[in-house]
């Protein structure tokens, strides 16, 4: 296999594969979580429970409305940047495939701006797993893999955006592909299972007129 | 069938959607959750974090249900159950949680925590591990319906004796506590005389067409999470509130019981009642409103705060009605800092109160409520909960905090003008 069709399989047969394969699981996983018996409120309800999922999902991005994030602003903001820069490393596996007209060099720096602080704060995040005391106790070895596997994806994503050679793009659509076949297993499926939880939280304090709060 | 069978069996019978959201790779590890436990606050303790009692539970939830997990355990921190992990999961899920809620809403994700550990207590129960106390309190509220022509008269001859209190208090020979009759409202107090006398004046004052259950609201079932128990604890009162053809059950100011009647029990009978479920907070607020109570402020002339039970406030919805029945009731109301939704617990809640071989521990968790009160400089703490008020009572005398305590009705029950 040539350079050229190599890297045709990487970013496009392989990437479809491994999609594939999350959407797949992810749809088995969900299908799951649907089955199990849900115990829904009865009584008639004191607040809303639209206006609680509403609130459940939005009160990520309102870290006033939240003691923790409120008290941390900074970790607030390095979670912030942090799903911000996954969320670019993400968006670029199918704009630099799909849409190289857009990739021009200014679009590039902007990504690769965007995706920096994620390795800035994921190298913090693992400093705080290993040395306080209380993260270390609940840290498993997904967790650290998880943190590691992630570091690699945005240099590579960056380095693939900055330099463009056939060893970087192809190191970064490789990595894509094994995170998301490896994704739906560990930890980082976290942001599928967020809308789950949100949702039926937000429900439940929505409707007893927990939250908002007036 | 082993143990670590019949723990499986336990925990599938309870394995539903909110738990499996929870108990799986939710959770990010992300520890945002450890400083809003007010338990961990106290000790410093990482054991004490909510993730890490969580993850007691969801390692073995894990193990079975997560796909990584089944594969390579070790990866992932799952394992097969042993049986010293049950004496984990007492510690976990009984004394070191009182399923408070407070992680929850502080969780970047809405990792269900008390989910989880009330999951581990259903399944402590079942395995004969819960602490024994609870077990008999719940056994003794179901007795009391078994036995309750032997119960009756020695009741109704205590209420009579509270009546004369009340007529004595409101000097109105016609002030009544009726028991058991046909009424509008059906009032659910507990085995107290405090939840009972106040509210007795209340009732009076507003002319409401009332009547007492014959039963306590507390409900110790729900505590240990035996849900068929617990059931068998609310029946006697639907049963109750059918016979007096109660169209409002008002149940006392007790936070499970309230969280119970209000919102858990419809779910296990699966319908709404054909009554409604209040709490004596909102029906006192609804007399203020009403103009139907009429009261004097300079009776409580001491600065007052409010401790918001989690029960009432962050699992029950009720935040405002309290604070209008006190501000109406003092000439001075100061605010507790956090309040309302992300109010601290005491310390003494889910069955912490009851279980005397944890005493010490329970007052080391009520650190964080020593410190609100004191910021706030009131000589009163209202509560609406008697394991809070009880537990505030104890921090108060350890820590000299100087302060009276009572429970709303009663400070209520003290301004009010009687004509």
């Amino acid at each position: 296999m040539d350079s050229q069709s190599f890297m045709h399989f990487v970013e496009y047969e392989l990437q479809a594969i491994a999609i594939t394969w999350m959407v797949v699981m992810y749809t088995i996983k969900a299908v799951q979580l649907s089955r199990l018996p849900m115990p829904w409120e009865k009584e008639k309800p004191k607040g809303s429970g639209a206006k609680g999922i509403l609130r459940s999902y939005g009160s990520i991005f309102m870290p006033w409305s939240v003691e923790s994030s409120r008290k941390h602003m900074g970790r607030w903001i390095g979670f912030s940047l942090y799903h911000v820069g996954c969320l670019v490393a993400i968006v670029n596996t199918f704009t630099y495939t799909f849409t190289p007209g857009m990739m021009t060099p200014t679009v590039k720096i902007v990504f690769s701006a965007l995706i920096a602080p994620a390795i800035f704060i994921g190298f913090i995040k693992f400093y705080n797993r290993l040395s306080r005391p209380e993260l270390r106790h609940i840290s498993t070895p997904d967790d650290y893999f998880s943190l590691l596997s992630l570091q690699l994806f945005f240099f590579t994503g960056i380095m693939a955006l900055l330099l463009d050679t056939v060893f970087w793009r192809s190191s970064y659509y490789i990595i894509t592909a094994a995170f998301l076949f490896y994704v739906p297993f560990s930890k980082i499926s976290h942001y599928i299972y967020f809308f789950f939880a949100r949702f039926l939280t937000g429900k439940r304090y929505g409707w007893r007129g927990i939250i908002p709060q007036k | 069938m082993d143990t670590r069978e019949k723990v499986i069996q336990e925990l599938d019978k309870r394995y539903n959607r909110l738990v499996g959201t929870s108990a799986t790779n939710l959770c990010t590890h992300c520890g945002w959750c450890i400083e809003s436990c007010h338990i961990f606050k106290a000790t410093g303790n990482p054991e004490h974090s909510p993730v890490a009692k969580a993850e007691k539970v969801r390692r073995v939830l894990k193990r079975k249900h997560d796909w990584l997990s089944r594969l390579f355990p070790k990866w992932t921190g799952a394992k097969d159950l042993t049986e010293s992990d049950l004496d984990e999961w007492i510690e976990a899920a009984f004394k070191n949680c009182t399923l408070c809620e407070r992680c929850v809403i502080n969780c970047p994700m809405g990792v269900e925590t008390p989910q989880i550990l009330a999951t581990a207590r259903g399944v402590l129960t079942a395995m004969g591990k819960s602490p024994e106390i609870l077990n008999q309190l719940t056994d003794a509220a179901i007795a009391r319906e078994e036995n309750m022509e032997m119960m009756e008269g020695f009741f109704r001859k205590q209420i009579a004796n509270l009546e004369k209190q009340v007529q004595e208090r409101m000097n109105d020979s016609n002030a009544r506590i009726p028991v058991s009759e046909e009424a509008d409202i059906l009032y659910v107090p507990l085995s107290g005389a405090h939840t009972m006398v106040p509210a007795a004046l209340i009732f009076n004052a507003a002319k409401a067409n009332w009547t007492m259950s014959l039963f306590e609201a507390s409900n110790y079932g729900v505590f240990v999470a035996d849900i068929p128990k617990a059931k068998k604890v609310v029946e006697r009162v639907l049963k109750e509130a059918k016979k007096v053809k109660a169209k409002t059950l008002v149940v006392t100011e007790c936070g499970h019981a309230y969280g119970v009647l209000k919102w858990e029990a419809p779910k296990w009978f699966g319908k709404q009642f054909d009554f409604e479920v209040k709490s004596l907070l909102e029906v006192m607020n609804d007399y203020i409103q009403e103009g139907k109570i009429v009261l004097d402020p300079s009776k409580n002339s001491e600065p007052v705060t409010y401790h918001d039970p989690c029960n009432i406030g962050r699992k029950g919805g009720i935040f405002e009605e309290p604070r209008n029945v006190i501000q109406a009731s003092s000439k001075e109301y100061k605010e507790m800092t956090p309040s309302k939704v992300e109010n601290f617990c005491c310390g003494g809640g889910s069955g912490m109160v009851a279980c005397s071989e944890w005493t010490e521990d329970r007052l080391l968790y009520g650190t964080v409520k020593v410190e609100q009160i004191k910021k706030t400089n009131a000589k009163k703490v209202v509560t609406a909960c008697d394991n809070c008020l009880h537990q505030i009572k104890e921090l108060g005398e350890k820590n000299n905090l100087n302060i009276s305590v009572s429970n709303v009705s009663e400070h209520l029950a003290n301004a009010l003008v009687f004509s």
